[in-house]
């Protein structure tokens, strides 16, 4: 099981929040899927799955799975096939940790 | 807490100078006012300035200046001849023009009033409406309060104790505490002592953002200074606050030194320290308490069975709790939904979600609805249970109901169906948590996210999920 405070620490965590919140300039692929400059990777995570959301790209056999279109593609490391279960970690690695 | 506050509030309600300080209500009596006025002075006020204020009464005073202010009041004054001009009407002109102004204009628009008008006679609630600004004015400092005062008792109308008690909540309102303290006691000397409500009133803020020195410190100063001493409701107050820190040697203390000044604890006071064993999860003070109650005569009420049915429920203790139930009902008592979600809690947490469940229907075969507590008290028994069927079932009913989620029965919810390999639901609860703004949309991220994670290193260690 996972234990009871972890999604308290992050919260509690000034800095892993900023990383969730903070806006970030965006590279140029991700520009494109959001049409936008700048967006925090909580941003960026409602902007896909509301997009896949609004596009039924859900596999209608398999709901966890996203059958991926051109766009979405594009930002997904070119997979066809997604599994939700996935998409968070695919979109953090739009956005690389601050090397500090 | 919820104990104390009755004689607080009757404390408000009684005293009628109160409420001359509201802001609301004196908002209000201006618009009627106006409003009363708009018929009969339309047609031979057309070119009348006030007509361009009545589209929006609710604010009389545009800007802090005090020309203009004078303007609008001349013109207000021209333009309600039907209406008594009665102190209540510049009362509320000069409370309208308080909200917005700094002190000093305040005077001086009063000044005006009284000039303009002769037969207006500026009563106490007058002064209190500029005493109330003095204390709030943003200047940190003690020099405009005692300008105000001094001006009231030129006028005849020396400060008495609802000037006290209007200066002191005032005063607490704007958080400066130690501000009321010296007030209080400059007051105190000066022949108006704060009565027995302002002087709880003012410990209970004290307990709430100072230490427990500081309170010590200004109830025995209180005392040896002035002859103020606690009563009741004081100590009650006072134990609340250290039960609250978990300091129940403390509270025991107070107990004691309540008995000493000769008071018997009443049931509030029991409820308090029963409350502050049920914080400690210790079970067996809880019903010692209960026990000595009944010893001393005093009868418990609602509030009394509740926190006992929770405190047992809470420490594990479900068939005594069970039992409290009927003792409760017999003795006349309803029991209501918090009684219902305590014991529900103490099941889930004995692994009996179905119980807790039947004790749902129960509860509202009897007519006693659940609230979004009791709902999500079950579901996250439900999911801890891995009953995750009856545990979506009752998700949807929630939804259905727009019953918001918390943030436990949410995680636990969204981890028992990525459990199960429903993804997709996981996103749907997900997705109802943020719409329904049970959650912050980082807090509902951030769960969902690190279960995700965790799940692909359990699936990755290639442990059973």
């Amino acid at each position: 099981m996972l234990p009871q405070g972890v999604k308290k620490t992050v919260i509690d965590n000034p800095k892993k929040l900023a990383n969730l919140i903070d806006l970030v300039n965006l590279p140029s692929t991700l520009r494109e899927f959001v049409g936008q400059s700048r967006i925090s990777r909580l941003g960026c995570f409602m902007r896909v799955w509301s997009y896949i959301k609004t596009n039924n790209l859900q596999d209608p056999n398999n709901k966890n799975v996203v059958n991926c279109d051109q766009k979405l593609r594009s930002i997904l490391m070119g997979k066809s096939r997604v599994e939700l279960a996935e998409l968070p970690a695919l979109i953090k690695l739009h956005f690389p940790k601050d090397p500090k | 807490m919820g104990k104390i506050p009755p004689a607080l509030r009757t404390a408000i309600s009684s005293n009628t100078l109160l409420k001359t300080p509201a802001p609301t209500q004196a908002l209000k009596s201006p618009h009627q006012f106006l409003y009363k006025n708009e018929n009969p002075s339309k047609k031979s006020a057309a070119a009348n300035k006030s007509e361009k204020k009545t589209p929006a009464p609710a604010v009389i005073f545009k800007s802090p200046e005090l020309s203009e202010a004078i303007k609008i009041f001349n013109s207000l004054v021209t333009a309600t001849m039907q209406t008594p001009r009665d102190r209540t009407f510049h009362n509320s002109l000069l409370q309208s023009y308080a909200s917005i102004s700094t002190v000093d204009d305040s005077i001086s628009l009063l000044n005006h009033m009284v000039k303009a008008n002769p037969s207006f006679n500026p009563d106490r609630s007058t002064y209190h409406i500029l005493l109330a600004q003095s204390c709030q004015a943003p200047d940190n400092s003690l020099s405009s309060i005692s300008k105000t005062l001094s001006l009231m008792t030129t006028n005849g109308y020396p400060p008495n104790q609802g000037t006290t008690d209007i200066a002191v909540r005032s005063l607490c309102s704007v958080n400066r505490l130690d501000d009321a303290i010296e007030l209080v006691k400059g007051l105190s000397l000066n022949s108006s002592p704060p009565d027995i409500f302002t002087y709880n009133f003012l410990v209970k803020c004290l307990c709430k953002c100072r230490s427990l020195t500081t309170v010590y410190n200004f109830v025995d100063q209180m005392r040896a200074s002035f002859g103020i001493k606690p009563n009741l409701v004081t100590y009650t107050i006072l134990i609340d606050n250290v039960c609250n820190t978990k300091n129940l040697r403390e509270a025991m203390r107070l107990v004691s030194a309540l008995s000493d000044s000769g008071f018997k604890p009443d049931c509030f006071v029991y409820n308090t320290i029963m409350k502050g064993y049920c914080n400690l999860s210790r079970g067996v003070e809880v019903i010692g308490v209960y026990n000595k109650m009944k010893e001393e005569g005093v009868e418990p009420d609602l509030v009394t069975y509740n926190t006992l049915i929770f405190g047992l429920s809470k420490c594990g203790r479900v068939g005594e709790a069970k039992k409290f139930l009927k003792v409760m009902v017999e003795a006349g008592f309803l029991p209501d939904a918090v009684t219902y979600t305590s014991l529900m809690n103490g099941m889930c947490r004995e692994g009996d979600a179905l119980g807790a469940l039947a004790l749902l229907e129960e509860m509202e075969g009897k007519g006693c609805s659940p609230n979004s507590c009791t709902y999500n008290t079950l579901l996250y028994g439900l999911c801890k249970s891995r009953l995750m069927e009856k545990g979506i079932e009752l998700y949807r009913a929630m939804k259905e109901g727009g019953v918001k989620l918390e943030t436990a029965a949410y995680a636990t919810l969204v981890r028992a169906l990525c459990r199960h390999g429903k993804v997709a639901e996981a996103y749907e609860v997900f997705d109802y948590a943020v719409e329904s703004k049970s959650l912050t949309d980082v807090a509902a991220y951030t769960t969902l996210e690190s279960t995700l994670k965790w799940l692909k290193k359990a699936k990755e260690q290639g442990h059973a999920v």
